[in-house]
C-alpha cells in the first residue's frame, strides 16, 4: 500500500505548490480579479488529458485506470449546491485537508467538521433523493467526449488523440486566460 | 518570473496523471462518506441492535448509500486502511511537506481571528460542499480535474455548474 501514500504525498504538495491550500487565492480567482490559480487549474487539466492520451496512444497506459463518472440529474443539482459552498469559503474537499496540513488550524478545521456532517447528511438522505427518481433522469451513463476504452460510450468517433488534442487547447486557452478579469 | 504559474501547472498536471497512470483517478470526497460512515457505524451501533453493516459474502448495509455498488462504501468503512484513506491522510502530510519545504509565507492568512459568525458560515459551507459533491459524485478533484482530463461529460458538466454558481456567490460575498 504504498502507491496511495506516494501518491497522495505529492497530490498535497503540488496543493500547496500551486497555493489552493490558501483559500484567498480560490476566492480571488471566484471574483475574477487574480486568474493564476484558474489557469493553472485550467493549463494543468490540460497538461494531465495531453500526457494521459499520450500514453494511452503509445500503449504505455493501462487503461482499465480510466474511471468516468455517471452523468445524471444529480451531477448538475449537486455542483450548484458545492458552488454556493465553494463560493463561500473558497475550499473545496481536496484544499482543505491541505490546508489544515499546512498549519491553517482554524477555519479549515470547522469547514472539514462541517464536510463531514455534510457527506453524513447525504448518505442518510440518498435512499430519499434516489426514490424521487433523481439519479435516473437525465441518466446518460459514464459516458466522455472521446472513445478512451471499451467500457465507456463516447460523443466523438476519434480515441486517446482526441485527448491529445483536447490537452493542447486547453493549455493554449489557459494562457490566454488573461490574469485579470475585474479591477 | 512572468509565467511562473505555468510550472505550478505542471506539477499539478503531473499530480493528477501519474495517479491514473499509476493507480486510478484522483478523488476526495467519497473518503468524507467512510469516515462519518465509520462514526455512524460505531455510533449506530452501539443504540441499536441491528448491525449497519454486515459481512456475508460481501458487504451489505441497511443504508442504502453505504450498500450501493455491492456494498463500496460499507467496505471501505469496516476497512479503514483502505486504498481511499491512505490517500486522504496523505494529502495532509504532502501539505505539510510542503510548508516545510517551500519555507513560504503563508502564516499570515492563518492568523484571523475565528469569530462566531466565521464558525458557522464555516461549517455551512463544509457541510454544502460535502454534501453537494456526494449528489454530484464527486468534487473538483474527482469529478472536475479527473473527469475532464478524461473529457468525462459528467465533469465539464459539473465544473460549469459548480462555477456559474460560486463566481457570482464569490462576487456577492466579497468585503463581507
Amino acid at each position: 500500500m504504498i502507491k496511495p501514500i506516494l501518491l497522495g504525498l505529492f497530490f498535497g504538495f503540488s496543493l500547496y505548490y500551486v497555493g489552493a491550500n490558501n483559500f484567498h487565492n480560490i476566492l480571488d480567482m471566484l471574483r475574477l480579479r487574480n486568474m493564476t490559480l484558474g489557469k493553472i487549474i485550467f493549463f494543468a487539466i490540460g497538461f494531465a488529458a495531453f500526457l494521459t492520451g499520450l500514453t494511452a496512444e503509445l500503449g504505455l497506459l493501462n487503461i482499465d485506470h480510466f474511471s468516468v463518472k455517471p452523468m445524471h440529474l444529480g451531477v448538475i443539482l449537486g455542483g450548484l449546491i458545492f458552488g454556493i459552498g465553494f463560493g463561500m469559503i473558497g475550499r473545496c474537499p481536496g484544499t482543505c485537508p491541505a490546508a489544515i496540513g499546512s498549519g491553517d488550524l482554524r477555519d479549515a478545521v470547522i469547514a472539514f467538521i462541517g464536510g463531514l456532517f455534510g457527506a453524513f447528511l447525504f448518505s442518510i438522505s440518498y435512499k430519499n433523493l434516489d426514490n424521487l427518481g433523481i439519479f435516473q433522469k437525465m441518466d446518460f451513463g459514464k459516458i466522455s467526449l472521446f472513445q478512451i476504452s471499451n467500457k465507456y460510450d463516447s460523443i466523438f468517433h476519434l480515441g486517446h488523440s482526441g485527448l491529445i488534442l483536447m490537452g493542447i487547447i486547453f493549455m493554449i486557452l489557459a494562457y490566454l486566460i488573461p490574469m485579470e478579469i475585474r479591477k | 518570473m512572468k509565467n511562473k504559474w505555468i510550472i505550478s501547472a505542471i506539477v499539478l498536471g503531473l499530480s493528477f496523471f501519474i495517479a491514473i497512470y499509476f493507480a486510478k483517478p484522483i478523488g476526495v470526497s467519497t473518503q468524507f462518506s467512510v469516515l462519518s460512515g465509520k462514526a455512524h457505524q460505531i455510533v449506530h451501533d452501539i443504540v441499536s441492535d441491528e448491525p449497519l453493516i454486515v459481512e456475508n459474502d460481501g458487504y451489505h448495509s441497511i443504508n442504502a448509500y453505504y450498500d450501493k455498488s455491492d456494498g463500496k462504501i460499507a467496505k471501505n468503512i469496516m476497512n479503514l486502511n483502505n486504498y481511499g484513506i491512505l490517500f486522504f491522510i496523505s494529502i495532509f502530510i504532502g501539505a505539510f511537506l510542503g510548508k516545510i519545504l517551500l519555507k513560504r509565507n503563508t502564516s499570515e492568512s492563518y492568523k484571523r481571528k475565528l469569530n462566531k459568525k466565521r464558525v458557522l458560515i464555516s461549517f455551512i459551507s463544509g457541510a454544502l460542499l460535502l454534501y453537494g459533491a456526494r449528489f454530484a459524485g464527486g468534487c473538483t478533484s474527482g469529478h472536475m480535474m479527473s473527469g475532464m482530463m478524461q473529457s468525462s461529460v459528467s465533469g465539464f458538466v459539473f465544473a460549469f455548474f459548480v462555477f456559474l454558481i460560486a463566481i457570482p456567490v464569490a462576487i456577492g460575498g466579497e468585503g463581507k
